[in-house]
């Protein structure tokens, strides 16, 4: 382990125990550490326990997911603005769990969600990549997902038109804005199985993404078999970004800012690149939804707000200094 | 070290290499050369394995090149693509590393010690390591054409195919690159380099391949491979009392 990944643990620890301490819920200090130790009164054990640990388990776990797929993705298309919510495949994954829940195949089993958005982010993530082999530009690419986050947007809302079930406008904004308020083990537990399995074929992904740095064609006369890398990045992605947002909603520009903050720590490998973004990104959105729960707002910032007013301008920075480079 | 026989490729269902055959054999240094279009460049994407053969056989060391696996083959044949972008600012260490992926494909901070001091000793060969540490993208076109040369030579591969090395290389660079490269065929490599240059081949190489259209034109000692004939009907041009080369006609 890299001093980096076992500082970037460190902190996630360290906020993991400040979640534990900050909510609404009048508690005090001494409170809330005797209830995180499994001591104290009910009410204080089930506010720690119950309702701020498992917010928290959530805020890290979607962003140790986003910002693994958007540092994968980045890879794989050569591209640092690559990321999951700014290619559509979050609004696509968004898409496959909005159909499911509005057409009540959410009660067949609690697997349907995280399955309808793994696979709604698959088709997404499929698309991309066939523009991509198509020779398809970075640019290309961006204008691509801005169109797959129009078209899931409209598809969400036309889903819930047509949906026989009662929906509200909250619900479209939770989707496609991302929160991870209320959450439950249970919503970790669902997710758990996905993020795993695609953090796992990601990282066998990774000396394939450092052997694409020079290209397609050399990297395949280096002897990196790169439809088997596209094929792991693919697959992984879909699962980390469709039980992130299973799990959370569409959290965007995250899996940007983790992986960009992080390269130049990396010398800027592709495969080194993957588990520190990972740990930044699940820091980042576990302090931001730290801080969005004592910011003094009547109603709760949404996590996939924040995330957008801190990521949205360094998206946009990181774009300028692309074109002046390429000028 | 390699064999080509009847060599036929189309891209897009256009014939870009017709009928192609030639040997390269350990130790040779050989020069690839012809007017542009000729499919020198899909000659050794093929031989590299990055471009399929419509047909004809290719052998890499006496078994036929579809045996080989994607690993076994990058073992026999190192490439150096025309355009060579590298997509990240990766350090100097790490694009030359990337030469022995079949071997390792770990950085270099990761690699063996055999694997370092082959990265070490290519460094030394191409005349670059004093970028070690270095981000490539911060690198002059003359020192990225190095630490590229140098990722080819920290290759295991007996056999180098080179794409235009020399484009963009000054000319005290240009044949401090072929010194190189004969060197490297000293040391018993086979070594296949495109070049536009013809004094450059003619000089260093001890065969010229001359392609037009897809189909070999000459094949032999460069003095004989560029002969009144070949330059006048291929290329368009003729030599001059002085030895410079004029367009014909």
């Amino acid at each position: 382990m890299s001093r980096l990944t076992l500082m970037l643990t460190g902190i996630a620890v360290v906020l993991f125990a400040v979640s534990a301490l900050a909510g609404t819920a009048p508690l005090s200090l001494a409170d809330c550490l005797s209830a995180l130790a499994g001591q104290g009164g009910d009410a204080a054990r089930v506010i720690v326990w119950e309702i701020r640990l498992p917010r928290a388990a959530a805020a890290f776990g979607v962003g140790v997911a986003l910002g693994l797929a958007g540092a994968a993705l980045q890879g794989l298309l050569q591209n640092p603005l690559a990321e999951p919510g700014v290619l559509g495949v979050s609004a696509f994954a968004a898409l496959g769990a909005v159909i499911a829940i509005f057409f009540g195949l959410a009660g067949v089993s609690g697997l349907v969600v995280p399955l309808a958005a793994i696979l709604g982010a698959g088709l997404a993530t499929l698309v991309l990549v066939a523009a991509t082999l198509r020779g398809a530009s970075s640019v290309t690419l961006l204008l691509i997902g801005i169109g797959l986050s129009s078209f899931a947007g409209a598809l969400v809302s036309l889903a819930m038109n047509l949906a026989p079930n009662p929906y509200s406008l909250a619900d479209l904004v939770n989707w496609m804005m991302g929160s991870v308020a209320n959450r439950s083990w249970a919503d970790i537990v669902l997710a758990a199985p996905a993020w795993g399995i695609g953090t796992a074929l990601v990282l066998l992904a990774g000396p394939g993404l450092r052997a694409l740095s020079l290209g397609e064609d050399t990297a395949i006369s280096l002897g990196a078999d790169i439809r088997r890398t596209r094929l792991l990045v693919i697959g992984g992605t879909s699962l980390l970004a469709g039980a992130s947002v299973a799990t959370a909603g569409a959290i965007g520009f995250v899996g940007i800012v983790a992986p960009h903050l992080v390269r130049p720590f990396v010398r800027h490998d592709p495969q080194r690149l993957l588990v520190p973004s990972a740990l930044l990104a699940g820091v980042i959105l576990l302090a931001a939804d730290i801080l969005i729960r004592v910011l003094p707002f009547q109603q709760e910032l949404k996590l996939g707000v924040a995330a957008a007013l801190v990521g949205g301008p360094v998206f946009i920075w990181i774009a300028a200094r692309l074109g002046r480079a390429s000028a | 070290m390699i064999s080509v026989s009847g060599l036929c490729i189309s891209i897009a269902a256009r014939r870009i290499v017709d009928g192609l055959s030639f040997t390269l054999d350990g130790g040779e240094l050989v020069a690839l050369t012809g007017p542009n279009g000729a499919g020198k460049s899909t000659v050794l994407k093929a031989l590299a394995g990055v471009t399929a053969a419509a047909s004809g056989e290719i052998g890499i060391s006496g078994v036929p090149a579809s045996d080989y696996g994607a690993m076994a083959r990058a073992r026999q044949v190192a490439w150096l693509a025309q355009s060579r972008p590298v997509a990240w600012n990766l350090c100097v260490e790490d694009v030359v590393a990337l030469g022995r992926f079949a071997e390792s494909p770990a950085a270099y901070g990761r690699l063996g010690t055999g694997g370092r001091r082959a990265v070490d000793t290519a460094l030394a060969k191409a005349d670059a390591v004093h970028l070690v540490g270095r981000s490539f993208q911060a690198l002059s076109g003359g020192e990225q054409a190095r630490v590229h040369l140098a990722r080819l030579l920290a290759s295991p591969a007996p056999c180098l195919l080179l794409d235009e090395p020399c484009a963009a290389l000054d000319i005290a660079h240009q044949l401090s690159l072929m010194e190189t490269l004969a060197a490297e065929a000293a040391t018993g490599r086979a070594i296949l380099v495109v070049l536009h240059d013809l004094d450059l081949a003619a000089r260093f190489c001890n065969r010229i391949i001359v392609l037009k259209d897809g189909r070999k034109v000459a094949d032999d000692a460069p003095e004989r491979a560029l002969s009144a004939d070949v330059l006048a009907h291929v290329f368009g041009v003729r030599r001059t009392g002085s030895g410079g080369l004029v367009r014909a006609g």
